[in-house]
């Protein structure tokens, strides 16, 4: 086995045993930190490797969230509504996406917050989406005579679910698709002149990456057992595109560590600003500081992110040591 | 092979290529040359379908193509090497021409995602067609090498590699002489007349006319968006028409 099978084959092992040995407030930022790998893995796809942004991926997180609540309070099998939650937020993907990804840069960004924005408020008016309370007393997940009891089935789930994605982006970069996403990224017109059908496939990832976080979502609305707009905010996209860009904009590691950077992070500014003495505002000031200041710090000491940041001094050694 | 009717394409109400009529015939090298401005980079993105023609018809091999996008376009078999540097970034040398290969391979996402069979039988076939076309255009051994880190004339070449790799039959290139220096010049000449005498059909659009009439069978001259000329290289050299619009119409 080379070292790299070693590392994933270690990490894995380190993924299986972590439930059983967590306690239940440190199994819930396990669960929402694999969660967040999962749709960053997709914003990285989208944003690193096809180069379209979007600051709306809380948005698919939310439709997956809705999805999966609304089938299981009418009485559908969890995990068909699990199976529904990716899919139905790869649908509103291609619908959304018709029009908006006709514009490029900042202009796809601002279209789709405002897509999230958009959203958030028809939830919120709605009565099927339970307006601003949102669905609460969604059954726990399970599958036949099983439920899930314990956070640590959710674990397992999300990173199951974490695992999926990945291997799925892993191989969809290193394939004919792959590489014309990353082709029409540097230059449409080439890549059109290389028969690619760049507005397809430029519809096609943003449907695969929406379906990533409605997977998440998914997983999401059972582990907590409710969803309400609230739990959907702008600041939820906005993270996902920090921990992308703080591991490593096009590559799959580099989002599962920027997610895991990032969520560790805020939860230990966020025990730092409920310390007693703390002023009512500190939580809220801190985290969007945070996000903030660590995107600074990155781009300007870090800009190829955590990951590359990290193998590349390791590929450089080698390398040096070869050339004497 | 390809047969442009009367296009017409104005910017501002002012025409870069008006009434142009030109045909390339299966197995030829053709050349379109002209001076600055002359619409020559016009008239190639019309018929790459980078830019809607507002009159005329283009039809390529027996098929109307003047309203298909460009992508259907190159997957009929019309493959372009750009004057600018238009290679992927992030990409190695080989996955560039892998490219290339495209329009003319079917495995899609389910199937990559999958690794499916078809996934599989097309990445073999890819994968060798692209070591074929770089170590035809002597780039075999950058082939794992960032592509963006190439020099400016390895780059054109790397273009040229990817266009191979989608087996065209109408290879299209864009000024492919500018901005190289003797040495390179010449090699992208040896490597056209090799392609020539392969069978390959060629329109070439260049400004350096020197270049063109040592390979073109044929040349097409434009001056002011319109054909002043068209004809085999001795004769249209000698053309007092092209001559005045090269040098003025006082020589």
């Amino acid at each position: 086995m080379t070292a790299r099978t070693w590392i994933v084959a270690g990490l894995a092992g380190l993924t299986l045993a972590l439930p059983a040995v967590l306690d239940d407030s440190a199994l819930a930022v396990y669960v929402l930190l694999g969660l967040a790998a999962m749709v960053t893995v997709g914003v990285s796809l989208l944003m690193g490797y096809a180069g379209q942004v979007s600051l709306g991926q809380g948005a698919f997180y939310a439709v997956g969230a809705y999805t999966a609540a609304l089938l299981a309070l009418n009485g559908v099998p969890p995990l068909v509504g699990l199976l529904a939650a990716p899919v139905v937020a790869a649908l509103a993907a291609l619908v959304i996406g018709t029009p908006l990804l006709r514009l490029r840069g900042h202009h796809l960004a601002f279209a789709t917050l405002a897509t999230q924005l958009i959203l958030l408020s028809l939830a919120g008016q709605l009565e099927f989406t339970g307006g601003d309370i949102g669905l609460q007393g969604i059954p726990q997940f399970g599958v036949g005579s099983f439920e899930a009891g314990g956070a640590s089935v959710y674990a397992y789930l999300t990173w199951a679910g974490l695992a999926l994605v990945m291997l799925v982006t892993h191989n969809v970069i290193a394939s004919r698709p792959g590489r014309a996403l990353r082709a029409l990224a540097t230059s449409e017109i080439a890549a059109a002149s290389a028969g690619i059908p760049v507005g397809r496939y430029k519809l096609v990832v943003f449907a695969l990456s929406a379906a990533f976080a409605g997977l998440a979502g998914g997983i999401y609305c059972f582990y907590t057992g409710y969803v309400a707009p609230g739990s959907f905010p702008v600041l939820l996209s906005i993270q996902y595109i920090v921990m992308a860009v703080v591991g490593g904009l096009g590559t799959i590691w580099g989002a599962v560590a920027g997610a895991a950077a990032i969520t560790l992070l805020v939860q230990g500014l966020d025990r730092l600003a409920t310390l007693p003495g703390m002023p009512a505002y500190a939580p809220g000031v801190l985290s969007y500081a945070v996000y903030a200041l660590v995107l600074i710090v990155v781009v300007l000491f870090l800009p190829r992110g955590l990951v590359p940041a990290v193998s590349g001094r390791l590929t450089g050694k080698r390398t040096k040591r070869a050339d004497r | 092979m390809l047969t442009v009717t009367e296009v017409s394409r104005s910017f501002g109400g002012v025409y870069a290529v008006r009434d142009v009529s030109l045909s390339v015939a299966d197995g030829e090298v053709c050349g379109v040359i002209g001076p600055n401005g002359a619409g020559k980079s016009t008239l190639f993105n019309l018929i790459t379908g980078h830019l809607p023609a507002e009159h005329g018809q283009i039809s390529f091999r027996g098929r109307r193509v003047d309203r298909l996008p460009p992508h259907r376009r190159a997957r009929l078999g019309m493959s372009i090497v750009f004057q600018a540097a238009r290679v992927f970034h992030g990409m190695t040398v080989k996955e560039n021409v892998m490219v290339g290969a495209h329009g003319r391979t079917r495995a899609g996402f389910v199937a990559a995602a999958l690794r499916l069979p078809r996934h599989r039988s097309d990445e073999k076939e890819i994968d060798t067609e692209a070591t074929a076309a770089l170590a035809r255009v002597g780039l075999a051994k950058w082939a794992d090498r960032p592509a963006d880190r190439l020099p400016i004339g390895q780059q054109r070449a790397l273009q040229l590699a990817r266009a191979l790799c989608a087996r065209p039959r109408l290879l299209l290139l864009d000024e492919p002489a500018s901005g190289l220096r003797g040495q390179e010049r010449e090699r992208l000449a040896t490597l056209v007349e090799e392609l020539r005498a392969d069978g390959l059909t060629i329109l070439l659009i260049e400004h350096d006319v020197a270049f063109v009439t040592r390979l073109a069978d044929r040349i097409v001259v434009l001056d002011l968006g319109r054909v002043i000329a068209d004809g085999p290289p001795a004769e249209v050299r000698t053309d007092p028409l092209v001559l005045a619009a090269y040098l003025g119409p006082s020589a």
